[in-house]
């Protein structure tokens, strides 16, 4: 048995989500184990979801709804009800059978921290939850970690056994020497022949000069594609008092760094080269989203569902088991 | 607190280095993982924004570290005051100025006066100070109690003062006398009170003409030095003119020529001269002079005819002129077969014509003049009294009269007489008369005499006259007795068996001193035949200065009166004995001469500061002699002196006498024309006690400082103490360091 942390969380209310539910990510780390970490937040992002007072988000974009005295119990997620002691409906719709794939950034940088949490840890839980929901929902999902270049590949699956070894490959420590986004962008577009659901989780901090022409690419190929950029809240003020010898986590390089004095053009830099990242996804209708280390992963999840749900936007399917059919 | 090796206390400035450690805020040991550093720069390290350093106890302790290593390699000590072991401060200084002819060179005397004075002025007031002047006699100039008489302001004047009334004289330089005798004053001076080192201030040209020959072996004073000041000329070509002296043996009727030598000085640059007669006054040539060509370092002799009208003037007697000077090599008297001329009548001859030779081309002049006077030519008679033709090889007047050569020097005059008129015996001859016996210096008598010519004899002998008695016979027995006053004396033949030889001589006498030399002085190789046998002992003071290996004496000497009697028991022609035709004989004879009292013949050459000797005054001669000096002055010297020595200046000096008047030159010591500086070594060389030059002395004192300085601190080891307390502060630095990075971290 594990014990689940309780949810605690300093950021304001999101997608109607109150603070209190969010899980802080600090805490969320204390959990060793990847697979459990990532089902925490995914069944408190369904439960900040059955609490939400948006409803018809939910019920509309979500496979469950609750279940009302009209439905046929057939259709009733046993599943759901012995984790939550509630009724939801279980909708079946052609179009959930989505493939799924989560590229993640293992190198160096990625091991960065300054919370307690490091940006590897945030990106594997994310890269773990959003693998965990997809393939809740029977999803095929695979994965794809590399540094300056592809360490571990899994196709898009949904068999038994399949998620745990995602897990594993998530799990793995991020040690790169180098960051290289090109090499799996365009070992995915080989081998993924088939539309699927791109996940790009990284910190984005190498060069992307080349990074537009091989998301240009990925859709090109119908794919459709996600950025996560994770980064420490640190690496976004560079927040510290005391110069130092500031060593690079990848080259090793030291250098004598006096925060007070380097801090504005740093930030100058690293804000023109984030929005360079943004205006590259923005042409590409690539959806962008930036995350630091520090804030709960189901916003992160609600922000991913926002997003699918905007995509889905367009003729809505049928579902089924919906009354009256 | 002094120091070693003080250079090091410069790197107490590496105390700088902990503060400025101390101000840059920079935690290099710092170090802050990031995840990339593409946006950021390297920042340059800064200074505290704050004004104050931190850690102030590490800085102070880290800075003591640093001063106290500085102060270990700098070797610290503290110099202790060393009794002063030195004797007394008072010195003893003897300033020796050179006077010689070489510092009548340019700018030499001025230099020396200001050198000279220079030296003075250093004296400290307690320092005894001698000046002495020297050429070739050292002259006090300011005595020690002079100086120690004068007031301290007045003493530098009194030096310079008396210097400038002094000029260079004509002598030579007799630097190792000079040096000797400063240093016995020196020695002297300090025997009497306890004074300091002494020293000897040596201002000369140091020209290698200098003498220096005295100091060869001197055992020099302890605690006195010399330092030398030695004055250079400026760059010049020097040439000098020497007299070449002819020897004694040139016949007088040689072409009438005066030999020079010009001696150019090897560091001269001209090579090209001229050599002539000079006017009186000495700057214009009489004539024309005569081209000369000598190298640098090299001489020349050059003959000068006497010019024309020039000669030496016959001799004459009460302006009468007598025989001619020069005789004729004829071997007979010049008044053979005329009336026999009184040899009194023969004066002696003298120089008439240019008197001086001039040199030019060169640079100094006080050495181009040499002042001539020929040699007068000594006129003598000597009286031979004996029968027998005189080309007769039995005789011995053949011999004697070949014995006597003339020489520019001596003309000896051979009278010959004859016992008494004997036309059996040799017509040409004339009877010896008493008269005869007068002017001779030397009495040779080989037969007997007439009773009243043997008492006429007695009496010049008595007066001082020396007759020699040529026993080739026992006949003369009776002459000899009457002259010896004896009653008689016998004379026995004595027959060797083959030979006599000289076994025993006198070579202390006059007459056999000539042939003390062992090179000479073998008479084993002449052999006597005959001799005649007398008992020297039977002679009142008789002297055997001469036996045969038989112990029968050979030759005695008898002093009789004034003059003497010498008595050869055997004649030396060859019947007798083969002395006439040893190498022994002409040099026996002349000494023979010499020691009847016949005047040695007189230079007329000599240098400046000789002395003169003069001619003896006759008896009867009560007048002083006067001497005109060559510029003009007259010294009138007392009656009866027998030498002059004035000679001050080159010249000639015209002695005016009784007599008639004799010229003398008076030339610089060749030596002095030697200008060329001495060997710096040479002084060292002879053993003089150089004094260190002032530089040489600084380095020395430093250099004793120094050793001093590090015996101090080989004794103190003050910097084993700096490094003991320097880890000390070390090891505290470490833990209050340590201390403070554990306070931290907790």
């Amino acid at each position: 048995m594990f014990d689940v942390p309780t949810p605690r969380s300093a950021h304001p209310p999101r997608y109607g989500v109150q603070a209190a539910s969010l899980i802080d990510p600090r805490t969320l780390m204390s959990i060793r184990n990847l697979e459990l970490r990532a089902r925490v937040v995914v069944e408190g992002f369904w439960s900040g979801l059955h609490r939400s007072p948006y409803h018809g988000f939910s019920v509309e974009f979500t496979e469950y709804r609750q279940y009302s005295p009209d439905d046929d119990p057939r259709y009733l997620d046993w599943r759901v009800f012995a984790r939550s002691d509630r009724y939801f409906i279980k909708k079946f719709e052609d179009e959930t059978n989505l493939r799924c794939y989560v590229l993640s950034d293992r190198s160096r940088s990625m091991a960065y921290g300054s919370t307690g949490c490091t940006k590897a840890d945030y990106a594997a839980t994310l890269a773990a939850t959003l693998t965990y929901f997809l393939y809740m929902q029977g999803d095929a999902v695979g994965v794809l970690t590399f540094d300056q270049e592809i360490r571990d590949y899994l196709p898009a699956r949904h068999r038994t056994g399949h998620l745990r070894q995602v897990m594993l490959a998530l799990e793995k420590p991020a040690l790169g020497q180098g960051t290289s986004l090109a090499a799996p962008l365009e070992r995915i577009v080989e081998i993924v022949r088939k539309r699927s659901l791109m996940i790009l989780i990284s910190d984005f901090l190498a060069p992307i000069e080349r990074l537009e022409s091989h998301l240009v690419a990925l859709s090109a190929c119908g794919h459709e594609v996600i950025v996560f950029q994770v980064l420490d809240q640190a690496e976004l003020d560079l927040s510290f008092d005391e110069p130092s010898m500031f060593e690079d986590a990848e080259s090793g390089r030291t250098f004598f760094i006096d925060p007070r004095s380097a801090r504005k053009e740093y930030r100058r830099k690293l804000q023109a080269h984030c929005q360079s990242l943004q205006t590259a996804c923005q042409r590409l209708g690539i959806a962008c989203e930036r995350l630091t280390t520090d804030r709960p992963l189901e916003l992160a999840l609600f922000g991913f569902l926002r997003r699918r749900m905007q995509h889905k936007r367009g003729p809505r399917r049928m579902a089924r088991g919906s009354a009256g059919l | 607190m002094s120091f070693l090796t003080p250079v090091f206390l410069l790197g107490a400035l590496a105390v700088a280095l902990p503060v400025l450690f101390h101000l840059i805020r920079r935690a290099t040991r710092r170090r802050t993982p990031f995840s990339s550093l593409m946006f950021l720069t390297p920042s340059p390290p800064r200074l505290t924004q704050r004004s104050r350093l931190e850690h102030i106890l590490l800085l102070l302790l880290r800075c003591a570290v640093v001063g106290l290593l500085a102060l270990v390699f700098a070797r610290p000590f503290f110099r202790k005051a060393v009794p002063d072991t030195s004797p007394s401060a008072a010195r003893r200084l003897v300033v020796l100025v050179d006077t010689s002819a070489s510092m009548r060179r340019a700018n030499l005397w001025t230099a020396a006066r200001e050198q000279a004075a220079a030296i003075v002025r250093q004296a400290a007031p307690a320092d005894q100070v001698a000046v002495f002047t020297f050429d070739r006699q050292v002259s006090p100039l300011v005595s020690f109690q002079q100086w120690t008489a004068a007031g301290p302001g007045q003493r530098v004047a009194l030096v310079t003062g008396k210097l400038a009334a002094l000029s260079p004289g004509w002598s030579a330089t007799y630097l190792g006398q000079a040096l000797i005798q400063a240093a016995e004053t020196l020695a002297d001076a300090g025997g009497k009170q306890a004074l300091g080192p002494g020293r000897i201030f040596l201002i000369s040209d140091l020209q290698e003409g200098c003498r220096l020959e005295p100091l060869q072996g001197y055992e020099w004073p302890r605690n006195v030095q010399v330092s030398v000041q030695p004055l250079k000329s400026r760059p010049g070509s020097n040439a000098s003119l020497q007299l070449v002296s002819e020897p004694d043996d040139i016949a007088p009727q040689a072409a009438p020529t005066i030999r020079v030598r010009v001696t150019n000085a090897a560091d001269s640059r001209r090579d090209q001269f001229r050599v002539g007669w000079a006017q009186p006054d000495g700057r214009a040539f009489a004539g024309t002079p005569t081209e000369v060509y000598v190298p640098p370092g090299q001489s020349r002799v050059v003959p000068l005819p006497l010019p024309r009208g020039s000669g030496i003037l016959p001799a004459s007697v009460g302006g009468q002129t007598a025989a001619p000077a020069h005789s004729p090599d004829t071997g007979a008297p010049p008044s053979a077969g005329k009336a026999p001329a009184s040899d009194q009548e023969f004066a002696p001859a003298h120089y008439a014509g240019p008197d001086r030779i001039l040199l030019q081309g060169d640079d100094e002049d006080f050495d181009n003049t040499v002042f001539v006077v020929p040699p007068e030519t000594q006129r003598l008679s000597v009286l031979y009294c004996g029968s027998g033709p005189e080309k007769d090889t039995a005789q011995p007047l053949y011999f004697l009269r070949r014995a006597f050569q003339e020489t520019r020097r001596q003309a000896v005059q051979l009278v010959v007489r004859q016992p008494a008129a004997d036309a059996r015996l040799n017509p040409a001859l004339a009877a010896l008369s008493a008269a005869d016996l007068q002017q001779p210096t030397l009495l040779v008598v080989a037969d007997p005499l007439p009773e009243a010519l043997a008492d006429a004899l007695r009496s010049q002998v008595v007066a001082g006259k020396t007759a020699l008695f040529v026993l080739r016979s026992g006949a003369p027995a009776t002459t000899l007795a009457a002259v010896l006053g004896l009653d008689r004396l016998a004379l026995e033949e004595a027959a060797p068996r083959n030979y006599a030889i000289l076994g025993e001589i006198e070579f202390r006498h006059p007459l056999f001193a000539p042939f003390a030399d062992p090179r000479f002085n073998d008479f084993s190789k002449i052999h006597f035949w005959k001799y005649r046998r007398l008992d020297a002992g039977a002679i009142p003071s008789a002297r055997i200065l001469a036996r045969f290996d038989s112990g029968d004496p050979a030759l005695i000497e008898v002093s009789l009166g004034r003059g003497r009697v010498l008595i050869l028991t055997s004649g030396w022609q060859p019947e007798d004995s083969q002395l006439a035709l040893s190498t022994k004989f002409v040099p026996l004879l002349y000494a023979m001469l010499e020691q009847s009292g016949a005047p040695a013949p007189l230079p007329t050459q000599y240098h400046v500061g000789d002395l003169i000797p003069l001619p003896q005054a006759g008896p009867g001669d009560k007048s002083s002699p006067v001497v005109r000096a060559p510029d003009g002055s007259m010294i009138e010297l007392p009656a009866g002196q027998t030498n002059f020595s004035s000679t001050l200046a080159p010249g000639i000096y015209t002695l005016a006498s009784a007599g008639p008047p004799r010229r003398y030159a008076v030339n610089l010591d060749a030596a002095e024309s030697r200008t060329a500086p001495l060997p710096a070594d040479e002084l060292e060389r002879l053993g003089v006690p150089l004094a260190p030059q002032d530089a040489a002395i600084a380095l020395d004192a430093q250099r004793k400082v120094r050793l001093q300085d590090a015996e101090l601190e080989n004794r103190q080891r003050l910097w084993r103490l700096c490094l003991i307390v320097a880890l000390g502060v070390l090891l505290v630095e470490t833990w209050v360091a340590a201390k403070m990075v554990r306070a931290k971290v907790t």
